[in-house]
């Protein structure tokens, strides 16, 4: 097996949206920011791949599954049904 | 004193009367509690994520409010008992707030109402003395730009001629200073 040398070649740091941008916040009633940490199936999209900090990740989580609860955001599936 | 705010989803097929009694019994219950209610929106009707008690679509109504637990729970247990309330939630904003934090927080509500309200104005009236006074040199001034977008339209396509044709570049150059004096 050869060593993988594309994974140097792809990789490109991520960074943290909220921490770039001050003036996007956090917040279970702005769904539209929060589609964006979203899968189309409705998953929350792990840290590892959308970059954010542990911090905003946490707090990021917490907005999703509020907002879930008030049926702004789907637990499953599109919000097509 | 804490600052809570509840989201409640009432029936969509409910009337007015309904929904306005929700929102009264619920505002009623935090000023007999000695609270008070910072800020009272209705969203109205917004699509669910999910069903809700088998409803796609849900009327929204939004509360900011200092109070007590005590008020938090009776209002809850209202909502529980009542068959048009589909869901509701309650978050505690701060978990103390004084009176001057109240007044503080509904003037900054006001503020920002006034705000968008004015901006919303604001671009009504724009476009309406827009429309009145320039209405006639608008539509000039369209005409103008126009024609002369047509006319750098055409001398493009002349100056390609040009190129083509080395003869003629003469004539297609008179024709274009024809243009711009006719423009």
């Amino acid at each position: 097996m050869a060593p993988r040398p594309q994974k140097k070649l792809f990789s490109r740091r991520k960074s943290c949206r909220f921490c770039g941008d001050k003036e996007l916040t956090i917040n279970y009633k702005d769904v539209k920011t929060l589609r964006n940490f979203v899968s189309e199936r409705g998953k929350i999209i792990p840290r590892r791949i959308v970059g954010t900090c542990a911090t905003h990740q946490r707090q990021l989580c917490e907005a999703i599954k509020q907002a879930r609860q008030i049926a702004f955001l789907p637990y499953s599936g599109s919000s097509q049904g | 004193m804490r600052r809570y705010e509840t989201i409640v989803i009432l029936r969509p097929n409910s009337g007015e009367e309904e929904i306005n009694k929700v929102i009264e019994t619920t505002t009623k219950i935090i000023t007999d509690d000695k609270g008070s209610v910072i800020e009272l929106n209705k969203w109205g009707m917004k699509k669910l994520a999910y069903l809700i008690k088998k409803e796609t679509l849900g009327y929204y109504a939004y509360f900011d409010f200092a109070s007590t637990p005590a008020a938090v729970s009776e209002i809850e247990r209202k909502f529980r008992i009542d068959d048009v309330v589909l869901k509701y939630m309650t978050i505690k904003l701060a978990a103390a707030i004084t009176e001057e934090g109240v007044t503080e927080a509904i003037a900054a509500v006001s503020a920002r109402e006034a705000s968008a309200a004015a901006e919303i104005e604001a671009a009504e009236t724009d476009d309406k003395t827009e429309v009145k006074t320039d209405g006639k040199t608008e539509v000039k001034a369209e005409v103008k730009t126009e024609v002369k977008a047509e006319v750098k339209a055409e001398v493009k396509a002349e100056v390609k001629d040009e190129v083509k044709a080395e003869g003629t570049a003469v004539v297609s150059k008179e024709t274009t200073t024809e243009a711009k004096k006719e423009a």
